[in-house]
């Protein structure tokens, strides 16, 4: 401590190191609680922002533009268009990224014996690399050229299902908007692996302009998806572009309502997270409290005497809470130091999950990549210090109260 | 309030029932729900039937309403039938066979026979508002319900002048059907079916199917035009226009057989 700090801060100093393996089990219990407050949140941000990220990537998009309606009944009766003004909008907007034209209905997808029921995605090969990861899950032939008629990409459990092999002619099957059978052979050109079960069992992949064709659907488009910028809120987005669009054209919906499952796990997760964090935070002050009470009660006759020399309780009082927040934040720089460099490092180098069967299934069944990865978001190590120093100050201030209450006369009486 | 006011639902259609129940007569004493339901059923169905039908299908999405023609073959006891499409020529020659509760499908233009999965039972048949488990069901309408009388009728819309016995077909617990409830208007000398309405679980009326063109086929009287409105879904309606029947008909086995169904008569 350099002498130039005030009478206060070096008696605090010193009297936090007068009893030096009190203190440092302290700051040990404080080091691990910020420790563990910010890499748990770390890993839980971390974590969730992946599985949010392929889901999205998976599935409709950050936001969807979809028909009036189609989110409830999900039939080719609701649709929307991408006319030029649509297309301005979006292009115009810096929080969209990407947007994907896609038509998307049930149908029969048969060879030989077997049938199935799927979702039948048309999509626009070139638009689509950029919205979602569907292009890159093709792990054996190639995605859709967009470029040759009646391609189809399917899931490998739809094609081990069906027993179809890259070549194979698939008859898909189902009702057009026009209510006509719809039937057509599509060729088999690639094979992607799906970490979601049901999606892969159950998804099969063709053009927008083969599916505007087989469905007898004109221009019209099931959905819009939309990538946005990282970090994007979508429910903002989401907001924003619907105040722009004629409602009787187009929805926004963000992907928490597409996937209100997802959201919901996301928001139960992390009130258990951080249902447990406050009580860690509690426990820790209790340490902080019984630490202090401990060390103003074994300097009654100190604090007697410096009180009959002439310090002011309120001297005393203020003395008492440096020791307390010198304490946490001793704990709290060390916490910081060993979880932040540990999360940046995590994030950056992302632990694969695949030996472990169990955890691998655990993370297919939600649809997500299954790696551990963490998150470092600038709220949650703010947000942690600042409950380490609120716990600091309350629970320095009934030992302060007691240490600076004391008569000098009673004190001196008692020795 | 979606959730508030969903108690409510059951509570205001059973004051609408109550009230619509106010204008019915009541049934003559000794009157057998059972009986009353089996003549319905016997009017329509016999032990072997052919059918020949056009279907026509009316959609807001549609400038012209889809007409479908069909030919059916169906054997009561063995839970069989056969369905072939000759119009529109765009499926011309589609059939499909069904055998107790597995459904298969021909498409002739690509000679691929689809076996429906029952994933898909609740899917639109051809286009229309019937769907394939209207096709397959397995549920017979007199042992897989109990039979109430509720009343006599007098007034009902497209039959004028004639009075229908008003039975409610309430589903066994364990019986497959998708449906909460049935009240079906059966005309009171002839058995024939005037009126079907169909509830969901939830006691909401889902379709309402009216029986009229009720002509004489030997000693049935049969409605030979059959209209169907789901009620949940504004502007569509199916209609069936029978213009053949032909009951306790011969029908060889081979009808009911997938190389039966192979054969595309276009």
């Amino acid at each position: 401590m350099p002498l130039a700090m005030p009478l206060e801060w070096r008696l605090a100093w010193r009297n936090v190191w007068r009893n030096p393996r009190r203190t440092a089990l302290t700051v040990a219990a404080t080091v691990f609680a910020v420790a563990l407050v910010v890499f748990s949140t770390a890993l839980s941000e971390g974590m969730w922002a992946k599985i949010i990220d392929d889901s999205v990537g998976m599935a409709s998009g950050h936001v969807t533009l979809t028909g009036p309606g189609y989110l409830e009944e999900r039939t080719l009766e609701q649709f929307t268009t991408l006319d030029p003004a649509l297309e301005q909008l979006l292009v115009s907007e810096p929080e969209v990224i990407a947007f994907a034209p896609r038509v998307n209905a049930f149908g029969l997808l048969s060879m030989a014996e077997a049938t199935r029921g799927v979702m039948v995605l048309g999509l626009d090969p070139g638009s689509e690399d950029a919205v979602s990861s569907l292009p890159r899950r093709v792990t054996s032939g190639r995605f859709l050229s967009g470029e040759q008629p009646r391609e189809i990409v399917v899931g490998r459990r739809l094609a081990e299902i069906l027993g179809a092999k890259i070549g194979s002619e698939l008859l898909l099957y189902s009702v057009a908007y026009s209510l006509e059978s719809a039937y057509d052979l599509f060729r088999v050109v690639g094979i992607m692996d799906l970490p979601n079960p049901g999606l892969d069992r159950g998804l099969a992949l063709i053009s927008l302009a083969d599916a505007q064709e087989f469905f007898v659907y004109g221009d019209r488009l099931s959905e819009i998806a939309i990538r946005g910028a990282p970090g994007v809120d979508a429910e903002e987005l989401a907001a924003e572009l619907a105040a722009k669009i004629d409602p009787n054209r187009a929805e926004a919906h963000p992907w928490q309502a597409v996937m209100p499952e997802l959201a919901q796990s996301v928001v139960l997760d992390k009130a258990g997270m951080y249902l447990m964090l406050i009580i860690l935070v509690i426990v820790v002050a209790f340490g902080i409290f019984n630490t202090i009470l401990m060390a103003v009660l074994e300097r009654k006759k100190e604090f007697g005497v410096v009180l009959a020399l002439g310090l002011r309780p309120r001297a005393i009082f203020r003395t008492v809470y440096l020791e307390s927040i010198l304490l946490a934040g001793v704990g709290l720089v060390i916490g910081l130091a060993i979880a932040i460099p540990g999360v940046l490092y995590l994030h950056a180098n992302p632990i694969p999950l695949g030996d472990s069967e169990e955890m691998t299934a655990a993370f297919e069944m939600i649809g997500a990549e299954p790696v551990i990865t963490a998150l470092l978001q600038v709220q949650n190590p703010l947000y942690s210090a600042l409950a380490i120093l609120a716990v600091a100050l309350i629970a320095a201030f009934y030992p302060a109260l007691r240490a600076s209450r004391g008569r000098p006369v009673d004190v001196l009486r008692s020795l | 309030m979606r959730f508030a006011l969903s108690p409510l639902i059951p509570i205001v259609l059973s004051i609408a029932s109550a009230s619509a129940n106010a204008e019915l007569l009541p049934a003559p004493p000794g009157s057998d729900a059972r009986e009353i339901a089996r003549r319905a059923e016997d009017t329509l169905r016999s032990a072997r039937t052919i059918l020949e039908a056009e279907m026509t299908v009316v959609s807001p999405r549609l400038s012209n309403p889809r007409v479908v023609r069909f030919r059916s073959w169906e054997e009561r006891d063995t839970k069989q039938s056969m369905i072939r499409i000759s119009k529109p020529p765009k499926d011309a020659g589609t059939g499909f066979l069904k055998i107790e509760s597995n459904l298969w499908m021909f498409v002739p233009r690509v000679e691929r026979t689809i076996r429906i999965p029952p994933s898909m039972m609740l899917q639109s048949w051809m286009g229309s508002d019937m769907t394939n488990d209207d096709l397959v069901k397995e549920s017979s309408t007199l042992d897989d319900y109990d039979h109430r009388l509720v009343g006599i009728d007098n007034e009902i819309e497209g039959n004028p002048g004639l009075s229908a016995y008003v039975v409610e077909y309430l589903p066994h617990e364990d019986a497959p059907v998708v449906w909460g409830k049935i009240t079906t208007w059966i005309e009171y000398e002839h058995g024939t079916p005037l009126q079907q309405e169909f509830y969901d679980e939830d006691g909401q009326l889902m379709r309402r199917m009216r029986f009229s063109d009720i002509r004489a086929v030997g000693e049935r009287q049969v409605p030979h035009h059959w209209s169907m409105v789901p009620l949940d879904k504004e502007g569509h309606s199916t209609t069936i226009s029978i213009e053949e029947i032909v009951f306790d008909a011969e029908i060889p086995a081979e009808v009911f057989t997938k190389r039966n169904l192979r054969k595309a008569r276009r």
